[in-house]
């Protein structure tokens, strides 16, 4: 009996040993995650403050050059007022889930050609019909019921392209006036040299990359952060456990 | 068109709205809705807080850039966003300089050594 006894007692101290050390082990990993964490944490809010001021200085020029645009140009001249009735955006962000929960942007730019260039990219053969008409239109607002043989001869001078030239005109005529192409023309056509450099400023990519990089580290701050919250607990935890 | 990425909003004041619209940000969608709002100072608190949460409820914008200032007056609506889409980013504005403290990103990820949250 006392045999058994013993056994028990020893059969219990060796039990209770063997959880003490897979305890201790699971400390050991949990700390390891905790230091982890806590560093990768550190690293993140070191990127963001980083980031943050460079945006914040990026932001700061360009209010500087539209400041200067605005003392040049009137103050009137650079205001909201100015805003095309009709906007198309250039730039689209693209989000992803990578792994752990975090989220990619990417920023994807579209270049919307200007109207003359529209122009260009189009067939020599349309580029001939707009000036053409454009010479028959003069003639024929001057000497509309005078000479209108003329007006026949220049329509048989290029019968084949006079026939599609009206549309294509008062395309090009209405696409000169498209105001999505450059958001600068809202300002005028010969804006000052500082209101192109507070919209370079704003633009290139700068400004928008560091935002596409600080939403990210702003959502990952907060899970990071919970997650630490989860491995302290846990270790207070195991602690309290094995310390009881 | 159904394939392109989401926009970039913006509520700010007349400064700001240039430039990001200088950027090429803008747009005006079929129903003439603007994904910018120019908070002048005749601009009420509603007419910003609509503003934002018609942004939230928009699938079509993933970022929306807001000033400082006017965070603070909407800072309400903008705690009780906790999507990550669309993403919330304060800026500083031409008057207000940007405070770190007041941000609501860092004040969810300070505070992590107190004993306030465990619980």
């Amino acid at each position: 009996m006392t045999y058994f006894w013993s056994a028990d007692i020893q059969q219990g101290q060796l039990t209770k040993k063997g959880t003490s050390k897979s305890l201790q082990s699971s400390t050991e990993e949990t700390s390891l995650l905790l230091d982890e964490q806590l560093l990768q944490y550190m690293d993140q809010l070191e990127s963001l403050q980083e980031k943050r001021s460079a945006l914040n200085t990026l932001i700061e020029q360009g209010w500087f050059s539209l400041s200067k645009a605005r003392y040049s140009m009137g103050n009137k001249q650079v205001s909201s007022l100015q805003y095309a009735s009709e906007m198309e955006p250039q730039i689209f962000v693209q989000a992803r889930a990578v792994e752990n929960d975090a989220l990619e942007f990417c920023t994807e730019r579209i270049t919307i050609q200007s109207p003359t260039e529209r122009v260009q990219n189009t067939t020599s053969v349309e580029d001939i019909g707009p000036k053409e008409e454009g010479v028959r239109r003069r003639i024929k607002a001057s000497k509309d019921m005078a000479e209108p043989e003329e007006l026949v001869g220049a329509s048989t001078e290029n019968p084949s392209p006079t026939s599609t030239k009206p549309p294509s005109g008062s395309h090009r005529n209405n696409s000169d006036q498209n105001p999505q192409a450059d958001p600068l023309k809202w300002f005028g056509i010969l804006v000052p040299q500082t209101l192109k450099q507070a919209q370079s400023s704003f633009r290139q990519g700068r400004v928008l990359q560091l935002s596409k990089r600080l939403v990210p580290l702003t959502i990952l701050l907060p899970v990071q952060r919970q997650s630490v919250l989860l491995s302290n607990v846990q270790m207070i935890a195991l602690y309290n456990y094995i310390h009881k | 068109m159904a394939g392109r990425g989401k926009l970039i909003a913006v509520i700010g004041d007349e400064d700001t709205c240039t430039g990001f619209l200088l950027g090429g940000i803008g747009e005006l969608n079929k129903n003439r809705k603007p994904n910018f709002l120019v908070v002048e100072k005749d601009t009420s608190i509603t007419e910003i807080e609509e503003t934002f949460k018609s942004f939230l409820v928009r699938n079509d914008i993933g970022i929306i850039l807001i000033n400082q200032f006017i965070a603070e007056m909407i800072r309400h609506a903008i705690d009780g966003h906790l999507e990550s889409i669309p993403a919330v980013l304060e800026i500083p504005s031409k008057e207000h300089p940007y405070d770190a403290s007041k941000d609501s990103i860092l004040r969810r990820a300070k505070g992590m050594f107190s004993a306030e949250d465990f619980r």
